[in-house]
């Protein structure tokens, strides 16, 4: 079979992404966190520490949740089609990366005091995103992209408002 | 293939509609709008943008009333030149030519992405000519950001889906416009 690298699904049907790891979804938070006291007058380290503890908490949150939800939602697929919302949220979270990668630009390049709108707008977007990978995999209804986009908003907000307190 | 009922939706719902459900929208829905419809709507959307940047700009002193007169004229080309010069690029970059994807889909489907850059954009202005708010980073630039989701999954239709490809494009364009931003506020300065 022929390989095509850089497509989804390259390994051929049935072949899937049982491998997937979420490092680079986790990796992304970190990322967020640790740029989150350098918007700061003051760099402190206790603020760093606790910021990327933080972060990767609402990473591993937001990962089990998402897939949590859509098997609970696809009930019919999860059992015809096993660790279907995994691979789901694992495609979709990688869609984290450019926000990232712009939060980084934006603060250490272009001087912005703005981290928290790129995080938010990440969350929403791959996890909108995992619920259309869900979808191309078999999962029925527009449920699949409203679901995860109200855990990422909530998700987003609660960030935000503990980013707020951080000392 | 397309039904009847989706034939039948007007541009100003598949233009909500992006906001909410890109992926959909470029798959079915694009065929159907007019590329100078999508343009309007990118370039309303740079053009209020860059005008809040201007408002904020007079308000700390840095521009005079001419100056924010030419940061909104500057959105206006941002928002179609430019938007319609990094449709014309992926669209090369994906070849997405060989997918039977016309250039005028990619232009169209890149700026209707703008909605919700267009929605952030009006919102800001209202507070910023209400309450006399910095509205520009607040609004404007999240509002370019939430435009990267639909323009993620155009890139994806546009390079028939790979992964990788559609995540490296959507941070070039994104990067692109926000330095390229920057750099005009501080040209208008």
């Amino acid at each position: 079979m022929e390989m095509k690298i850089g497509y989804k699904d390259s390994a051929g049907p049935g072949q899937g992404n049982k491998g997937m790891s979420f490092w680079p979804v986790y990796l992304c938070f970190i990322i967020f966190g640790g740029i989150v006291p350098f918007t700061r007058a003051e760099v402190k380290i206790t603020t760093a520490l606790l910021s990327v503890l933080m972060a990767l908490v609402m990473g591993v949150l937001a990962v089990k949740l998402l897939i949590m939800l859509l098997n609970a939602a696809n009930r019919p697929l999860q059992q015809a089609l096993q660790g279907f919302a995994r691979e789901a949220v694992a495609t979709g979270m990688l869609f984290m990366i450019p926000f990232t990668v712009l939060a980084v630009l934006a603060r250490f390049g272009l001087g912005w005091d703005a981290v928290m709108p790129f995080a938010s707008a990440a969350i929403t977007t791959a996890a909108a995103s995992a619920g259309t990978e869900a979808m191309k995999k078999g999962a029925q209804g527009i449920k699949n992209v409203i679901i995860p986009s109200l855990v990422a908003l909530v998700l987003s907000t609660g960030w935000m408002m503990l980013v707020g307190i951080l000392p | 293939m397309e039904t009847a009922a989706t034939a039948a939706v007007p541009a100003w719902k598949t233009a909500l509609n992006m906001i909410i459900n890109p992926g959909e929208v470029v798959k079915t829905q694009m065929g159907k709008v007019p590329w100078p419809y999508s343009l309007v709507v990118s370039g309303l959307s740079f053009t209020l943008f860059f005008l809040q940047t201007g408002l904020d700009m007079l308000r700390s002193g840095q521009i005079e009333i001419s100056g924010v007169v030419l940061m909104t004229m500057l959105g206006l080309f941002y928002g179609t030149a430019g938007v319609a010069l990094i449709a014309i690029m992926v669209w090369a970059m994906a070849q997405a030519g060989e997918r039977d994807i016309a250039m005028s889909w990619a232009i169209s489907s890149f700026a209707l992405g703008y909605s919700a850059t267009l929605v952030y954009a009006l919102t800001g202005l209202v507070f910023s000519l209400a309450f006399g708010w910095k509205t520009a980073v607040a609004f404007g630039v999240t509002g370019v950001l939430w435009a990267l989701r639909p323009n993620l999954f155009t890139i994806r239709q546009m390079s028939g889906e790979r992964v990788a490809f559609s995540i490296a494009m959507t941070t070039l364009c994104g990067a692109i416009l926000l330095v390229g931003w920057s750099l005009l506020g501080r040209f208008a300065g």
